[in-house]
């Protein structure tokens, strides 16, 4: 009765990204577009629900960030009722979303940009994954990296009841405290991940940093785009995942604007195309521009990259010391290197290590007062944090019953669309000439939007067999001519 | 040893959530005969799930676009084509296996999976098509079966 069935990728689309290339009579690159799915019918499924229920029901969105989902539905929860937590549950609340961080940023760095930076973007196609990273780094420091996760992951479930699909923020606090026993092994784990993140960034600067072929490659202008950043920062302008308002700097570094969560739609606005389900965010002072970069175009970015050219540093010395170093290295602040997101990524997780490191020392963290009970009716929430993709909004409506009549989430990959799809097209045309296209090249376009990590579809789940990303190169009449399936 | 029973997906979206209402079915039958786990990540975070079992049933949906909807096949992890992947969230399972033999991690040898052909996989709330839905006792029964063969094969052993 078993049949046998070999899956075609190419046949497994459906929810998955898709790159059209469109080649002139020349058979150069005349457009190029990288497209995601979307999902339907969210604000339907929300409305008449209870708001209390959004952080449980937005961090199913995500198999891969349900944490982001869960924090920012909880902080639009405080916003809602006006409720402000006890210091005790900022704490707490902050210190699990940083561990998240940790293992979330780990996860791409080995997994995703280790194989073109680690294994070398050349490298025949059976080596670049986790497995050739492994090889090239040896067995013990992958055993370091999954046994780093897990112990990471424990936390989380110890603190946060499920990992995966969190029951722990409330408005107003958290469900329940750090219990006093607890408080060490949080320690421990912080400085193990402070360890962990001194170890990736040494060997960042020995594989790529002492290669002046990636250097060269960082830095070409395949992968460059001056465009606006924007990330939360603190009250010193320091990176801050957890909260803190908006910075956005202009391509010059300089600041552009700064604004609280209430006021993003006063500095946001969104763009709409024909070939993409997906909106493209804009500066509205700057206003649509069409896919251009430099200061008079209102794309911006999001992601490590951006919240490091949005801030003046970072709040923790090892993280600090490793920001001067990279922005002194690549030419100072900002830097438009899109692959640049990897080096700003490492950074990051040092940053999110030195402040588990910080938080679980403080303590504050054991006290178990963790929740003030809302008494305020609610009308609207607005939440923002920073997703380890980039700045993620959460916008919630709802009657004085707190039953939702309106939600709408902006998230990272949204946020970065304009400029992925910039970045798209720009490497599109740097590696396809006469109408050749290679596996080789098919690399090359997707390190242009895999440094930001964009989320397909968000929520669209499939075997866990490949994720095929197709290229369909059409001729000067639009016809397919070549089709090649990453699978 | 009691083997893995893992339900897939995501008991949000329409279709997607059919290994998870599959599993949630199973807890009962199969209570104490196996270990029915529901899961809705992705990729690598899955390895984690699988760890210190021999033998596992995957219950997820599929859409190849050859069989109608509602359609449950039977197959094995080498029937799924490995792939580097240009995300984390993708992580396919052949390649699971290779890093967990590698790494020396204890990893079932004897994994089936069960996949459902779905149509929808993309809208919020609304539950599982009606012909999906249909399938879910059609899964159950073969997962169940999968635990009654490896129980008749270790009383024989």
């Amino acid at each position: 009765m078993s049949r046998k069935i070999t899956i075609d990728p190419i046949t497994r689309l459906e929810g998955h990204g898709k790159i059209e290339v469109f080649l002139n009579d020349q058979g150069n690159v005349e457009k190029a577009y990288f497209q995601v799915p979307e999902l339907r019918g969210f604000e339907r499924f929300a409305h008449g629900r209870p708001a209390e229920d959004m952080p449980q029901i937005t961090s199913r969105i995500c198999g891969v960030c349900p944490t982001a989902h869960h924090m920012a539905a909880t902080k639009a929860l405080d916003d809602l009722y006006k409720v402000d937590p006890p210091e005790a549950a900022k704490k707490v609340r902050e210190l699990l979303y940083n561990i998240f961080t940790i293992e979330d940023h780990a996860l791409h760095f080995f997994y995703l940009a280790g194989p073109d930076f680690v294994v070398g973007p050349k490298a025949p196609k059976a080596e670049r994954n986790i497995l050739g990273v492994i090889g090239k780094v040896g067995l013990e420091i992958g055993k370091e990296i999954i046994g780093m996760r897990k112990q990471l992951r424990d936390l989380m479930t110890l603190a946060m009841g499920k990992t995966i699909h969190p029951v722990f923020g409330l408005p107003g606090g958290i469900s329940k405290p750090i219990a006093k026993e607890d408080q060490q092994k949080f320690i421990d784990a912080a400085d193990h991940a402070v360890e962990f993140g001194q170890f990736a960034l040494k060997l960042f600067d020995d594989i790529v940093l002492k290669n002046k072929e990636y250097v060269d490659l960082v830095t070409s202008d395949t992968y460059t785009h001056k465009t606006y950043y924007m990330g939360l920062v603190d009250e010193n302008n320091k990176v801050n995942f957890y909260d803190g308002k908006l910075r956005v700097v202009g391509p010059d570094g300089n600041e552009f604007a700064k604004f609280t969560a209430h006021e993003y739609l006063d500095h946001i606005s969104e763009h709409v195309e024909t070939w993409s389900y997906l909106k493209f965010p804009f500066l509205k002072q700057i206003g649509w521009k069409g896919f251009e970069d430099g200061p008079e175009s209102g794309i911006f970015a999001v992601a490590p990259l951006a919240r490091l050219n949005a801030a003046d540093g970072m709040a923790t010395p090892l993280a600090q010391q490793a920001y001067e170093q990279m922005f002194e290295i690549l030419g100072g602040r900002p830097v438009h290197f899109t692959l640049a997101n990897n080096w700003a990524r490492l950074i990051e997780l040092l940053y999110a290590a030195e402040r588990i490191q910080q938080l679980a020392n403080d303590p504050e963290i054991v006290n178990p007062k963790v929740h003030t009970i809302p008494t305020e009716t609610p009308a609207e929430g607005i939440a923002v944090i920073e997703a380890p993709r980039g700045t993620l909004f959460h916008h919630y409506k709802t009657d004085e019953r707190g039953l939702i009549t309106a939600a709408n989430l902006i998230v990272a990959t949204q946020n970065n669309a304009a400029r992925i799809a910039l970045s798209v097209d720009k490497a599109a045309k740097g590696v396809i000439s006469n109408g050749e296209v290679d596996d080789g090249i098919l690399n090359m376009i997707e390190m242009a939007f895999r440094a930001y990590d964009p989320c397909h579809g968000c929520a669209t789940h499939a075997l866990p067999g490949e994720m095929p990303l197709v290229v369909r190169v059409h001729d000067a009449n639009g016809d397919v001519t070549r089709e090649i399936t990453h699978g | 040893m009691k083997p893995l029973i893992l339900g897939l997906g995501n008991d949000l979206i329409s279709d997607d959530a059919i290994g998870i209402i599959a599993a949630r079915r199973l807890h009962k039958k199969l209570s104490g005969r196996a270990d029915v786990v529901e899961s809705s990540l992705h990729g690598l975070a899955l390895l984690d799930l699988f760890i210190g079992y021999d033998r596992a049933v995957i219950i997820d949906a599929i859409i190849t676009g050859r069989v109608p909807p509602g359609t449950v096949m039977e197959m094995k992890p080498e029937d799924l084509r490995s792939s580097p992947g240009p995300s984390p969230h993708y992580t396919g399972l052949p390649e699971m296996i290779s890093l967990a033999k590698q790494m020396q991690i204890e990893f079932p040898s004897d994994i089936r999976i069960l996949a459902v052909e779905i149509s929808d996989n993309l809208t919020f709330g609304k539950g599982p098509t009606p012909v999906v839905a249909d399938a879910i006792t059609a899964l159950t029964k073969r997962a169940i079966a999968y635990v009654q063969r490896w129980e008749d094969e270790d009383k024989n052993r």
